[in-house]
């Protein structure tokens, strides 16, 4: 039976075949290559909902904070200090340390005394907060961060850890890994042992060793559009496939070195289903010790594709969930917990 | 680059710098050295010793690990401790050592890598020695900066006049936004 990765040459037939008038009309409006647009059709299911999503990928998203509890014991000190700045921060209801920034300071947010002595993080957006959150580590856990590059959810989940337990922080860029570097030690993060390597070698040097695992695997940005307009235009199906071989084999490696028990949070920042769905149902189609299981989230998440130009899914995939921009303000975004068994 | 875990290198520079109590601030870490042309120290909690190990019997080597604690030199200053060891020396001992006191405009200026000034300066913490590491301070608590005193004692900064270098900085709290992803022997100006 052929896989999920097998099926994406299907996927591409039909997806050149339901390239419209309209759809080229609203993609050349839009500046989008024709056949990002068909998709969007395929996963909305509405014309409307696909010109909301458009639309509010043209919108800039607000800057947001996580105020470093391991450098400041009392976030409220770097929250006063900012509003000195004439910085106005809204909290952010879902993680307690985090804040929306809703009017700018004198000084840029990156270069404020508190930015320097690791007072906070920045984000250009709120869903890379999530992770971490549906992951939830504590200082009890042993975690692999299978891309951690540049440390932002690192940093996080060392903070929702107490700066206890264990991180193990893979990455294989060097310049990346350099600001992985210095953004542990910005923060004063010292339960991170940071190795840079290859993370499908994971397994090999650690075998089942970890409690909890984090992939926020490397993706086209398909979520992302606002913060690089290029990427309405730059990504092909083939880098697709591409982004999703490699993604598939991250996992599979990420799966591998997790214990049984143990949970899997796999995320991109892409709406792809391509680099999301399909890689998460081409990893449970090869092994049987792994399963979907329900984000721990409070947040009003749209479910998993089920189908996808007629290719069904897993029905595990449904538990997965999927962050628009148009639906819940933030980058395009995918969640999916797995447990290993 | 090679790696090892355990030594006393680094409590016998903290002891002479900071004094015997100083070594309170490495209570429960195991430190672990790595070394090529200088050799960095990290300071390693229980939790993160079997990690290490896995690493290490690899054949590879952390690029870092828990806490990073400064940098051994063959020459003078022989240890750099990083700003992150030094606030928890300070926290442990209940007082500075080794320290100026910056006003706001001096850390400000410090930020952007200058050297400290005797105007800039609000208060001497002894020991100083001319040559050796010793911290700025804001009045917030915080370590901004890492110098190399100009002075011998504190009683000299008297005799200096307003523009007179206090401390060459080599390390300042800006290089997170100068430097984050340059090549870490480049971290300090020495």
């Amino acid at each position: 039976m052929p896989g999920y990765t097998e099926a994406l040459s299907t996927v591409w037939d039909r997806i050149r075949s339901s390239i419209s008038s309209r759809v080229e009309e609203v993609a050349s409006t839009y500046g989008y290559l024709s056949y990002m647009v068909a998709r969007y059709l395929e996963i909305l299911s509405s014309w409307e909902d696909v010109l909301e999503l458009l639309n509010a990928f043209e919108r800039e998203l607000p800057r947001s904070i996580r105020v470093n509890t391991l450098r400041f014991r009392n976030p409220g000190e770097v929250v006063e200090r900012l509003q000195v700045l004439g910085y106005a921060l809204t909290p952010v209801p879902w993680e307690r340390y985090s804040y929306t920034v809703v009017k700018p300071g004198r000084v840029p947010l990156g270069a404020t005394h508190e930015f320097l002595l690791g007072g906070y993080y920045l984000y250009r957006g709120l869903a890379s907060l999530l992770p971490p959150v549906a992951l939830n580590p504590t200082g009890s856990d042993r975690v692999l961060d299978a891309a951690a590059a540049p440390g932002g959810k690192t940093t996080h989940m060392a903070q929702l850890m107490g700066g206890r337990g264990l991180i193990v922080a893979v990455d294989v860029d060097r310049e990346r890994f350099r600001a992985l570097r210095t953004n542990l030690e910005r923060m004063g993060v010292e339960n991170v042992v940071a190795l840079r390597m290859d993370s499908r070698l994971v397994p090999k040097v650690f075998g089942r060793f970890f409690t909890k695992a984090l992939l926020d695997a490397p993706c086209t940005g398909e979520g992302i559009i606002q913060l690089d307009r290029s990427r309405k235009v730059k990504t092909s199906f083939e880098d697709l496939v591409r982004a999703h071989r490699l993604q598939v084999e991250l996992l599979r490696a990420t799966v591998e070195s997790v214990v049984p028990g143990g949970l899997v949070l796999y995320s991109t920042c892409s709406i792809a289903p391509e680099e999301d769905e399909f890689t998460v149902a081409e990893v449970l189609e090869s092994s049987d010790r792994v399963e979907v299981v329900d984000i721990p989230l409070e947040l009003d998440l749209m479910p998993g594709l089920g189908e996808y130009f007629g290719v069904g899914l897993p029905d595990g995939v449904r538990r997965c969930r999927r962050v628009y921009p148009h639906k819940h303000g933030m980058e395009g975004f995918f969640l999916c917990l797995l447990r290993v068994l | 680059m090679r790696c090892r875990v355990g030594g006393g290198e680094l409590g016998e520079e903290v002891a002479r710098l900071f004094g015997a109590g100083a070594l309170r601030a490495l209570a429960g870490y195991v430190p672990m050295y790595c070394w090529s042309s200088f050799t960095e120290v990290y300071l390693l909690r229980e939790e993160l010793l079997e990690a290490v190990d896995r690493v290490l019997s690899s054949g590879r080597v952390p690029y870092s690990a828990g806490l990073y604690a400064g940098r051994l030199r063959r020459s003078r200053p022989r240890f750099i401790p990083s700003h992150l060891l030094v606030e928890r020396v300070y926290e442990a001992l209940g007082r500075y050592v080794r320290a100026l006191e910056a006003s706001e405009q001096g850390v400000r200026v410090v930020l952007y890598g200058r050297d400290i000034l005797r105007l800039s300066t609000l208060r001497c913490f002894e020991p100083i020695e001319k040559g050796e590491v010793v911290s700025v301070v804001g009045t917030d608590g915080r370590v901004y900066a890492l110098g190399l005193s100009e002075v011998d004692s504190c009683s000299e900064l008297e005799r200096l006049r307003a523009e007179d270098v206090v401390a060459r900085v080599i390390f300042d709290l800006g290089w997170y936004l100068r430097g984050g992803t340059v090549a870490r022997e480049r971290k300090y100006r020495v």
